[in-house]
């Protein structure tokens, strides 16, 4: 396990501020991650004057989830598109987190959408333990513009229309992985805005003509 | 018997504490707990649980939990075995009251946050509501096998057949399935769950509910989770369904024949009287005028 938890190396000069009130702002992305991950599907917004001043490369929600669910208990994975000094810096100064470079040894990993159509080596969990599994955090342009699917299943009354904007691939590669009560947890972030996506919610994105419904 | 019923407003936090008590580093733990307990529903996770200030069996589990999801927001309601006027209730809501400073009451619809003891409010719950159960012993085979491993093992293969043994026998012994209160339930076709100790009267209550339901064991240190909107069934068999408790008799203060009634004895005569063990419900309608005589 390579994990760095080198900050001496990097300038201080990067460290900037993080949630200007610790406690009750990590408690507000908190309360988001949960309604989203309770109501899969429905976006979620955090407030501006909740969420951590701009850090270069993530958006705002990415941030926030990280500064409020981090820290030394929860190795991350950084897609290369955000293993950049500015976030290694603050992430590791703030939530003091492991930054590992080995997707098995994460409880947590930061992606963006050009990793989306490979999703192997993220630990999900065991048939005893399915909650060791790592949790994604998916930061895209946006929550919509892609193909409106169906979601159903716990959280959502009858169900809910999505429209990420996401490749077939990534519903093929999840649906790989999902072997429930194993799987993964994913939030997709986008500016100040979050949506959550977890195991027990089943997707049709094949086309009705296709044979074996999702 | 009931004191006021408004909201009381927000009370100066005691500064000697973090915010609702527990550290942050805690609440983070819990915190990420409780998103895979709702991702899994049904499945208890492990958590790292703390030491309260107050012993196990008094609701160190709620309290853990409510702690980790409290915000300054929140209005808080606690009741335990249905009345927000005893002892533990009491003892909870100021603890929360005096270390996170928040908004409490008694009102069922006014709450944002439910911790309970053994009990599902009568008033239907909204979306915007979480509910927090106290649960003493959260693995519901733990009675037919004692180990821990075999029980993982059990819930890991979905082999929970032992766990209809358990109520064939109530019926082999007593002609019905007499288990009236932690009535198993599965939730979301997947895990059998342990509902807390509520009454089995409250087990249809858990089923496509509009709110949040989380589960916190103190002593046990395990968590879960029923999502909204989730299929929750209890056990039961085809020639037995599960039924819930009824009373031939009504409330002797509001009247009520739908609540779940405590029963009161009087006298050395032992002269029995009914009364709704949800003290809000029962004060609301007393004071709609529903009042008996």
């Amino acid at each position: 396990m390579s994990t760095s938890l080198a900050t001496e190396s990097l300038p201080a000069s990067l460290l900037q501020p993080a949630f200007a009130d610790p406690v009750l702002d990590a408690q507000r992305s908190f309360r988001a991650a949960l309604k989203a991950l309770a109501g899969p599907g429905v976006a979620q917004s955090l407030l501006a004057t909740q969420t951590p001043p701009h850090l270069e490369g993530l958006a705002a929600a990415s941030h926030a989830l990280c500064l409020a669910l981090l820290d030394i208990d929860t190795p991350l994975w950084l897609a290369p598109k955000f293993d950049t000094q500015a976030i290694r810096a603050n992430l590791t100064f703030h939530c003091g987190c492991p930054i590992v470079s080995d997707r098995q040894n994460a409880r947590f990993a930061l992606l963006d959408d050009s990793q989306l159509h490979d999703l192997s080596g993220f630990d999900l969990g065991n048939d005893r333990y399915p909650d060791q599994s790592c949790t994604l955090l998916v930061q895209l342009p946006s929550l919509q513009g892609g193909t409106q699917l169906a979601w159903r299943g716990p959280g959502i009354e009858s169900k809910n229309h999505v429209s990420l904007p996401l490749q077939e691939a990534f519903w093929q590669e999840r649906e790989s992985r999902n072997d429930f009560p194993r799987g993964i947890d994913v939030f997709f972030v986008a500016g100040s805005e979050l949506l959550g996506l977890p195991r027990s919610t089943q997707v049709a994105f094949k086309p009705q003509t296709s044979k074996g419904a999702a | 018997m009931n004191a006021a019923t408004q909201p009381r407003p927000q009370a100066p936090r005691d500064e000697a504490y973090n915010f609702a008590y527990l550290d942050e580093q805690t609440k983070r733990m819990i915190r990420r707990g409780l998103l895979k307990a709702v991702a899994i529903p049904g499945y208890q996770v492990p958590f790292g649980g703390r030491e309260m200030p107050l012993p196990y069996g008094w609701g160190t589990g709620g309290m853990q939990l409510t702690a980790a999801i409290l915000g300054a927001e929140d209005v808080l309601k606690v009741i335990d075995q249905g009345a927000d006027d005893t002892t533990n209730a009491v003892s909870i809501r100021r603890f929360f009251a005096r270390t996170a400073g928040v908004a409490t009451t008694e009102r069922t619809p006014e709450a944002t946050i439910i911790q309970t003891r053994h009990r599902i409010p009568e008033t239907p719950l909204h979306a915007d509501q979480i509910m927090v159960y106290q649960v003493p012993i959260p693995e519901p085979l733990r009675f037919i096998e004692p180990s821990e491993t075999e029980t993982r093992t059990m819930h890991a293969l979905n082999d929970y057949g032992v766990m209809h043994v358990k109520l064939y026998e109530d019926i082999a012994t007593f002609g019905h399935i007499a288990t009236a209160y932690a009535y198993p339930v599965t939730v979301d076709e997947r895990y059998v769950m342990d509902p807390s100790p509520i009454p089995k009267f409250d087990n249809p209550k858990l089923d496509m509910s509009p709110a949040l339901m989380l589960f916190g064991a103190g002593r046990e240190k395990r968590l879960y989770a029923v999502p909204p909107f989730t299929r929750v069934t209890s056990l039961d068999f085809e020639d037995h369904p599960f039924d819930v408790q009824k009373w031939e008799h009504n409330c002797a203060i509001c009247g009520s024949h739908e609540s779940f009634l405590d029963e009161l004895i009087l006298d050395d005569q032992g002269t029995q009287s009914f009364v709704c063990s949800d003290t809000d419900y029962c004060a609301q309608r007393v004071s709609q005028g529903r009042a008996v005589q």
